[in-house]
């Protein structure tokens, strides 16, 4: 029976000094934000909506290779040696054009690993997160500077020409059938 | 016998203490007539004629209180839950075999998702497993540094959300947005060294994505001192509560020898009486160069290893990690390349394999890897704590009434991204 | 004790039952025959010197297409603080073992994992159901032969992508205008500043 009052007593007496904390706060300014009108300052190198700039990509596909869950999509089409792409304001030399360089934003997990591994550093995250759109296609990013049907020419002339490179090795191979065992030596590899 | 089944163990004042010496008896039967009058109850329902005064209810899985996808087959007999079927596998993406396709790097942004409230821990398990199998022994003392203190943050913001939603289960709503108050100041010190808030992807195998920007130490300090003052305030809100020890203190009770045997770990573990650290009695990276102590629970209000223990022991564990920053935090080096010893080329023998572990907030995190000589791994598995302490429930709620059921769910402390994988 | 001492003593009580013993790997393993697991691992826990309290970790591996499952459990002792691990291998097609889930309770569930995952029957495991996977799923996913069952119930499982190559991008080339708007309100931001000079330039 006194072991029941005594919790009772003690119930009551720490909820007040519960209640003097919170009565603390009341007067302590807030901790929250409304946010659309009010912003925090986000800082620098944060994570967010990623962004190509398609003046410096060389074409490498090394971001491509490492992300996570293959959300990059690259095509190149190689320079013709009477071309000449300028270089990367890194210094590399760019040697493809970079028809098609799109970022499914939607399957991208921010992870990072793209942006580090870009030699020409022209791939970076930006500080823009606001980017919900209304059509699930419009969560992929084209970044490339070329139009999609010309594009689309420039895959097929390659496509043309390695084909007809393709056939006139075949041709070739034909022509001396000799060398075929030691071409066909590492091809099970 | 059951000895944790009846409700005479749970108002009984028992005290168990771990001697590690003599037998120690477990029972371990795993109640065949329960399991058949579940069955029989499940075919009386089907079949439309529900005969006698139990019953089966399914908490979850959207319960508010499960924390997740969690869903809990209650067999009841009024108010007393007499067994527990959790079911789980709702989240379940099979990391395992997104694993075996993926670069040893790459998997790194997968770990952050297992427990995405610890994802520096999971990091961090991940690479020291990796490292241990690569052969990588010798890290700059920046990086280590660095993953120590990221560590150390994460488990107070980890164990901060833990404490806030327990509170929640109880019914004690100010204390849960106070300890979000304190995360969110984390997550702000976590968005600046790495870029992003809930998932880092930040410790490399290696070494670290990104070097410490300057002034990141003098606000870590700054914070510290602040979080001090809030976990008193905290303290004489939540754990000095009458009511809330009262309600927590007499429920969910694991005895220390059902505990080892069931494989908790961390603050479960802990929470029992066992003193036991894996920071501590197994160091990995630099933690025996600080001075911490190991909380373990008392049963001071109640029987050893309640509810209001787990708690306890998650509460003392922050203030063991603030000890931890106090003296991490002003040795860490300013100096110093973190990305020199990430390595070129990730290859090993073929059939190479390690387990390592090591202490996540919610327990010990062990990673068991396999190579098979190429540059992807053949085996990467997560022994996961949330999923064997899930499997525990069963366990601590025999006997115990519904609304203890919650109470009981909130004190282990599940992160359902971790339980299912 | 060292692993030694211990695969020693295995090796004493159980003679050829223990295959061989691995002491060099980084967690040295002994790998026992398939029938002996559950002697072996009641020896583990009950013997005073070993007394292996705590089944830590229980995983299976798939050793191929078209060799041997296996299965390798890490024991660990709270009382002498010392590590041992076991593995057995059991063949892809009916492959069982005996359980141990009622030596440790924790190696129950993991059972069921290993089940669910890889198809391995433990006999006498109490309640061998899968566990993550639903429990009319077709197939076992972690073995290395796992092809995706196609449809679940009228969901189609893998996951295929057809809207993002180029002939539906030709078809309605509109899709690309999100990336000129976002282009457009781009200033900073690069963890070294780098783009914040570029956008300057
Ligand atoms: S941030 Fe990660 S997921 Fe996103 S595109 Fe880059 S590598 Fe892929
Ligand atoms: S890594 Fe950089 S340069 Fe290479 S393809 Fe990607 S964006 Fe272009």
């Amino acid at each position: 029976m006194r072991q029941y009052f005594r919790d009772v007593w003690r119930g009551v007496f720490t909820v007040l000094i519960g209640m003097r904390e919170t009565w603390v706060h009341v007067f302590r300014p807030p901790t929250t934000k409304q946010y659309p009108h009010e912003r925090f300052q986000l800082p620098p190198g944060t994570r967010q909506q990623l962004f190509m700039n398609a003046d410096d990509c060389i074409g490498c596909f090394k971001c491509a290779r490492i992300c996570p869950v293959n959300c990059i999509y690259i095509d190149t089409v190689k320079a013709k040696p009477t071309e000449d792409l300028g270089k990367a304001s890194t210094g590399n030399p760019i040697r493809q054009h970079v028809v098609r360089f799109d970022i499914d934003m939607f399957k991208c997990c921010y992870c990072d690993d793209c942006t580090t591994v870009c030699p020409t550093e022209c791939l970076y995250m930006t500080d823009k997160f606001e980017a919900s759109v209304y059509e699930r296609s419009n969560g992929i990013y084209h970044f490339s500077k070329y139009e999609p049907a010309l594009a689309m020419k420039m895959l097929a002339e390659q496509a043309a020409e390695e084909a007809a490179a393709a056939a006139a090795k075949a041709a070739k191979a034909a022509a001396a059938p000799k060398k075929e065992p030691a071409a066909a030596a590492p091809a099970p590899h | 016998m059951s000895t944790f089944g009846a409700l005479g163990n749970i108002f009984k004042k028992q005290r168990y203490y771990f001697e590690g010496e003599g037998e120690m008896v477990v029972d371990l039967d795993p109640s065949a007539a329960l399991d058949q009058r579940r069955d029989e109850l499940i075919k009386a329902r089907q079949s439309g004629n529900f005969p006698g005064d139990d019953m089966i209810v399914n908490m979850g899985p959207q319960h508010p209180s499960t924390h997740g996808v969690l869903r809990l087959e209650l067999v009841l007999d009024g108010e007393i839950v007499k067994k527990v079927t959790p079911h789980i596998g709702y989240l379940h993406r099979n990391f395992e075999k997104h694993a075996e396709n993926l670069g040893w790097n790459e998997i790194i942004p997968y770990t952050d998702r297992l427990d995405y409230l610890a994802a520096m821990n999971m990091n961090h398990g991940y690479c020291l497993a990796v490292e241990k199998l690569l052969g990588i022994k010798e890290l700059p003392k920046k990086v280590e540094y660095i993953r120590v203190i990221c560590a150390e943050f994460m488990r107070i913001s980890s164990h901060l959300m833990a404490v806030g939603t327990f509170g929640l289960d109880v019914g004690a709503i100010t204390p849960f947005l106070w300890a979000f108050r304190d995360r969110e100041r984390i997550l702000d010190l976590f968005e600046w060294i790495s870029g992003a808030r809930l998932l880092y992807n930040y410790i490399w195998i290696g070494g670290l994505s990104r070097d410490m920007p300057s002034g990141w130490i003098k606000q870590a300090t700054e914070f510290l001192d602040e979080l001090e003052r809030n976990m008193k305030e905290f303290n004489r809100l939540l754990s000095g509560n009458q009511i809330f020890i009262k309600r927590a203190a007499e429920v969910g009770v694991l005895p220390p020898e059902v505990a080892i045997n069931c494989g908790a770990t961390g603050p479960v573990l802990r929470g029992s009486g066992i003193k036991w650290d894996c920071r501590k009695d197994e160091p990995y990276s630099i933690y025996p160069q600080f001075e911490f102590e190991i909380p373990v629970g008392e049963g001071r209000y109640g029987p050893m290893g309640s509810a209001f223990d787990r708690y306890w022991v998650r509460i003392r564990e922050i203030e063991e990690a603030i000890k931890i920053l106090r003296q991490a935090l002003p040795q860490c080096p300013e100096q110093g390349d973190v990305k020199e010893a990430i390595p070129r080329r990730m290859k090993t023998a073929a059939g190479a394999e390690c387990y390592v572990r090591s202490e996540a907030p919610r327990g010990e995190i062990g990673f068991y890897v396999r190579s098979n000589g190429s540059d992807i791994p053949d085996r990467v598995r997560c022994r996961s704590s949330c999923f064997v302490h899930v499997s525990l429930l069963d366990e601590i709620s025999r006997g115990c009434m519904v609304a203890d059921m919650i109470l009981n769910i909130g004190s282990i402390d599940i992160v359902l991204g971790e339980v299912d994988r | 004790m060292t692993p030694e001492l211990i695969a020693e003593k295995l090796q004493a009580r159980f003679g050829d039952k223990i295959l061989e013993f691995a002491k060099d790997a980084i967690n040295p393993v002994a790998k026992v025959a398939p029938d002996a697991v559950h002697d072996v691992c009641k020896f583990l826990k009950d013997d005073a010197e070993l007394y292996f309290d705590m089944c830590h970790n229980l995983s299976g591996y798939d050793l191929g297409a078209g060799k041997n499952l296996a299965v390798i459990y890490h024991l660990f002792s709270f009382k002498h603080q010392h590590w041992f691990a076991i593995k057995a291998e059991v063949p892809r097609e009916g492959g069982h073992l005996p359980t141990v889930a009622l030596l440790w309770r924790t190696a129950e569930w993991h059972e069921r994992e290993v089940f669910d995952l890889y198809g391995i029957r433990f006999d006498g495991n109490p309640d061998l159901r899968r566990i993550l996977c639903p429990d009319d799923w077709e197939g076992w996913p972690l073995r290395k032969d796992y092809v995706v069952q196609e449809y679940y119930h009228g969901i189609r499982v893998p996951y295929k992508e057809d809207w993002n190559n180029f002939d539906t991008l030709a078809a309605n080339p509109e899709r690309g205008h999100f990336v000129f708007q976002f282009e457009k309100r781009l200033p900073v931001v690069n963890g070294n500043g780098k783009a914040a000079e570029k956008s300057n330039q």
